[in-house]
């Protein structure tokens, strides 16, 4: 009777899980881990744990980013992809192949400087291949979206959504033209657990 | 002496900027010598001026080191590559391949949209609230007119279109500034614009703001003596290397006729 309870106690967190990292409730997706650990109680980490597993079935995991220091109470769980989209998929999401081009673009150089770089260099490497005034809207719209931060310097980091979203190393790996890891492989290391994180910076 | 000991003091300070804006390998810096030079400087540094460049150029290398410290935990890091590398790699692949790159490293965020009981209650008041589409669409009641001409002396009249080009005008009230100025070269503000009428008045004044901002005179504001004096240029230019801002100067009817009862 107890065990019944138990089990039932944990699929009504699992739940409460899901939703907190599926419904959008702040201007960013996701959910900060105070917020789960209000909701879920110290033991949220073993939650999500289980809350992948289940995610898993359906293509999906959980994807933790760390803001700072380790096991900090502001670090923020997503529910990604576990795999990668099609071109042809990623198109229908709105994003066009310029665009996805020039993120890539913009993130190998930031990534190949140590994490920054001036606006106006990377604008002025997009330039040898996109037009200058498609360049300036694009990269707006990425800080917008936050795939890249800009500080008032003007210097350009990786934002937030690029720490949760693209696999930094993948990204690098795959433009020298390394072969990209394997799904079990990727699986691995992109869990709940801290092997998937990445760190600011 | 004095010279070079705040040179040398400014140029660390710029290296130091050049490493953390610039992006610069903080390895090119020599930290090391350069605090020696600094140490030998510190006793012969007397003004508080010299003084707080020290200090800041202590900050500066100060932060050169947390660079190279940075610099080699990235270079340690699995994501060091050869930027040279990557930049070829950048500059050689098409831009299909770019965004396939992309692609295969990207795990998108699924997120659902959802709509509270707040937003609902917004909603429903909304729809309560919006009016009917007969009302919103009701017709206006218009008269077709077809197009015509109209005379440039029928647009004068109506105040579209004035006698004197623009730049004519420009140019005369430049000259007027020139010859009301005369030897010394400055002259109130007020007095320049001031006219018999409110409205020439600040026909002027709009015309003085023109030849401001192109460069045909400048304008100094003298705040003790509350004081707004106009200088004339011999000929337009660009005041590059000085800081610009703009002034909003109001003109009221009541402080125009303060003026003129004033001076006459």
């Amino acid at each position: 009777m107890a065990e019944e309870r138990e089990i039932l106690e944990l699929r009504e967190k699992l739940a409460r899980a899901a939703q907190l990292l599926l419904f959008k409730h702040h201007i960013q997706p996701g959910a900060k881990a105070w917020e789960l650990k209000r909701a879920l109680g110290r033991e949220y980490r073993e939650i999500l744990k289980l809350l992948d597993a289940e995610l898993g079935k359906l293509g999906l995991m959980v994807k933790h980013v760390s803001e700072g220091e380790k096991g900090s109470e502001s670090d923020r769980y997503f529910v990604t992809l576990r795999g990668h989209p099609k071109l042809t998929e990623a198109r229908t999401f709105g994003w066009r192949i310029d665009d996805m081009a020039m993120l890539t673009v913009a993130l190998s150089h930031i990534l190949a400087k140590g994490g920054k770089a001036q606006l106006k260099e990377v604008e002025r490497v997009l330039e040898e291949k996109f037009p200058r005034w498609r360049i300036e809207a694009t990269i707006d719209r990425f800080i917008r979206r936050g795939y890249l931060s800009e500080d008032d310097e003007g210097l350009l980091y990786i934002g937030w959504r690029t720490r949760a979203e693209i696999d930094q190393r993948a990204l690098l790996g795959l433009l020298l033209g390394k072969e990209v890891e394997k799904p079990s492989e990727m699986k691995s290391e992109s869990g709940a657990d801290t092997k998937g994180e990445e760190t600011k910076g | 002496m004095k010279g070079e000991q705040q040179e040398l003091m400014l140029r660390i300070i710029d290296l130091c900027e050049s490493v953390k804006k610039r992006g610069l390998d903080p390895f090119d810096v020599e930290v090391r010598e350069f605090f020696d030079r600094l140490r030998e400087l510190l006793p012969k540094l007397q003004r508080q001026s010299e003084l707080y460049l020290d200090i800041q150029a202590v900050l500066g290398l100060a932060e050169v080191v947390f660079q190279q410290e940075e610099w080699i935990k990235h270079k340690s890091s699995m994501l060091y590559l050869d930027p040279l590398l990557i930049m070829l790699k950048l500059h050689a692949l098409s831009i299909r391949d770019l965004a396939e790159i992309l692609v295969r490293a990207w795990h998108p965020i699924i997120d659902l949209e959802c709509l509270s009981p707040t937003g609902i209650r917004e909603a429903k008041e909304y729809w309560t609230n919006l009016p009917s589409l007969d009302e919103r669409w009701r017709d206006l009641e218009t008269t077709e007119i077809m197009t015509g001409e109209v005379a440039r002396r029928e647009l004068t009249r109506m105040g579209i279109l004035s006698d004197e080009d623009f730049a004519v005008m420009l140019d005369k009230t430049w000259r007027e500034l020139k010859d009301s100025v005369g030897d010394r070269g400055e002259m109130s503000y007020w007095d320049f614009i001031s006219e018999k009428s409110f409205e020439d008045t600040v026909l002027k004044a709009w015309l003085v703001s023109f030849l401001v901002s192109y460069g045909y005179a400048t304008l100094e504001l003298r705040p003790l003596e509350e004081e707004i004096v106009l200088r004339p240029l011999s000929k337009p230019e660009k005041l590059e290397h000085v800081a610009t801002f703009s002034i909003p100067i109001s003109i009221s009817r009541e402080e125009w006729l303060r003026r003129r009862r004033e001076h006459g």
